[in-house]
């Protein structure tokens, strides 16, 4: 029911990420794509340090790189991440949008645009509004909206404000996210 | 946030009439780019929707200078990256410019000027920058002229003089650059080596016997098309041994004119003109 799973998240979510990595098995039937703020300069070891637990591969994407199941994609420090409609990545360096590049609404709304109803987009702990647009644009296009229950959230500003913005199919707590995830075949 | 959506058809015909203005040809940019930009423009000058942007590009001259300048994306930041400028710095330019006079740099795309305005000052540190001839061009006129005035954003202030601070220790960015109102103004004698070329949507100005092309994050925006057909065409204006940078998140070996370049350089993304 899901070709593809794209999570946001920025401040505090790097634990829940982890966490999901670690439990997803290796050759996962779908691509998992990650949209997580972090510093600008600091280009290396965050796949890395993603990649420690991680079961299946964890890569920072090139410009136009098909997306294959089973790999976690992370957008890339300071480049807006795009899903093509042939399922191809496009980054770019346009201004950013909310303080924000990578944004998680661009690569929230284009994954919506490419994988339509066939979309589980996760919203995790994070400390600004950037998401909640593009969450939105899921649910129009007919996927599914997950949002980290914010009681548990380091920072809940974002899954806040996701909730407002949408009405979502599921509000969850990390170990729930898990499951739910590893529901899909 | 946005948003008004601009359909593929609608993108089209935009191309269409911006050829038939023009004889602008953009029909090798990324379309979803190209189709992501237009949008950006309706909304920022606040047009109706796409037939006030066709009206507004075929009829108005000067909104269509602005239209170009709008097309061309930023290059973000002084020292975006500052590994590679570390690695410039350190290694690259003093290994290669050593004993040669007329180095030449192109920046096919000079954009909003950063990445020169980053060169000229690390050339400056490193007191090479009289060794160097910088070639600059664009598809904007509006940006030649703001490179020439030295002008860039100051609004990236905080991120500008972060990645300064990562590569020079004893060196102060405010020495390099003053203010007026909205904008910065590199000092000019870091100019003075600049020649400016305007350039067409396929880069056919091009300057020869070229050491290093400065390349980063400009090929996201084209199609297969143009990406082979400017590797190609930069092979033949490098010298042997000459060099080509490409953003951190490009790859030029999926393309068969990729394969006349060689990876050199740490993960830096600088490619080395193969022999043929």
């Amino acid at each position: 029911m899901h070709n593809a799973v794209i999570i946001g998240g920025s401040a505090g979510s790097f634990r829940v990420i982890t966490r999901i990595l670690h439990a997803l098995p290796k050759h996962y039937p779908v691509p998992v794509l990650l949209n997580l703020h972090r510093l600008k300069h600091v280009r290396s070891g965050f796949v890395e340090a993603l990649s420690i637990k991680s079961n299946i591969p964890v890569v920072e994407p090139y410009d136009k790189e098909s997306i294959k199941p089973g790999i976690a994609y992370l957008a890339p420090s300071n480049y807006h991440m795009y899903i093509e409609l042939n399922k191809k990545i496009a980054l770019s360096t346009e201004e950013a949008v909310n303080h924000s590049r990578p944004s998680i609404d661009l690569s929230f709304e284009t994954a919506a645009h490419t994988y339509n109803k066939k979309l589980l987009g996760i919203i995790l702990s994070g400390a600004n509004k950037d998401g909640a647009w593009g969450l939105k644009k899921i649910k129009e296009a007919g996927g599914t909206a997950i949002v980290q229950d914010p009681k548990e959230c380091e920072v809940s500003t974002m899954t806040e404000t996701a909730l407002k913005t949408t009405e979502v199919d599921h509000v969850l707590s990390a170990l729930q996210i898990v499951d739910y995830l590893l529901k899909i075949k | 946030m946005r948003k008004y959506e601009i359909g593929i058809v609608d993108t089209r015909n935009i191309l269409k009439a911006i050829k038939e203005a023009y004889d602008i040809d953009f029909k090798n940019h990324a379309l979803t780019f190209f189709k992501r930009r237009l949008e950006y423009i309706v909304e920022r000058y606040k047009l109706k929707d796409a037939d006030a942007l066709i009206a507004k590009i075929s009829g108005d001259p000067e909104f269509f200078e602005l239209f170009l300048k709008e097309v061309c994306i930023e290059t973000t930041e002084l020292f975006r990256d500052p590994s590679l400028w570390r690695y410039l710095m350190e290694r690259f330019l003093q290994d290669n410019i050593k004993g040669q006079a007329g180095f030449t740099i192109w920046f096919p795309e000079v954009s909003s000027g950063e990445e020169l305005y980053s060169m000229a000052i690390l050339l400056n540190e490193l007191k090479l920058l009289d060794r160097v001839q910088f070639v600059a061009g664009s598809i904007s006129r509006l940006r030649l002229e703001d490179l020439k005035a030295g002008r860039f954003d100051l609004s990236k202030m905080e991120v500008n003089q972060a990645n300064f601070k990562r590569i020079f220790s004893d060196a102060e960015l405010e020495d390099y650059y003053r203010k007026e109102g909205e904008s910065g103004f590199i000092d000019p004698a870091l100019l003075k080596h600049l020649k400016t070329v305007p350039q067409n949507t396929y880069y056919d100005q091009q300057p020869r016997n070229v050491k290093l092309i400065m390349w980063r994050n400009q090929m996201l925006y084209f199609n297969q098309i143009l990406q082979e057909r400017l590797l190609k065409s930069f092979y033949q204006r490098l010298v042997p041994g000459g060099h080509l940078i490409v953003g951190m998140n490009e790859k030029i070996d999926y393309w068969n004119a990729g394969k006349d370049y060689i990876l050199v350089g740490d993960n830096e993304n600088i490619y080395k003109k193969r022999y043929s």
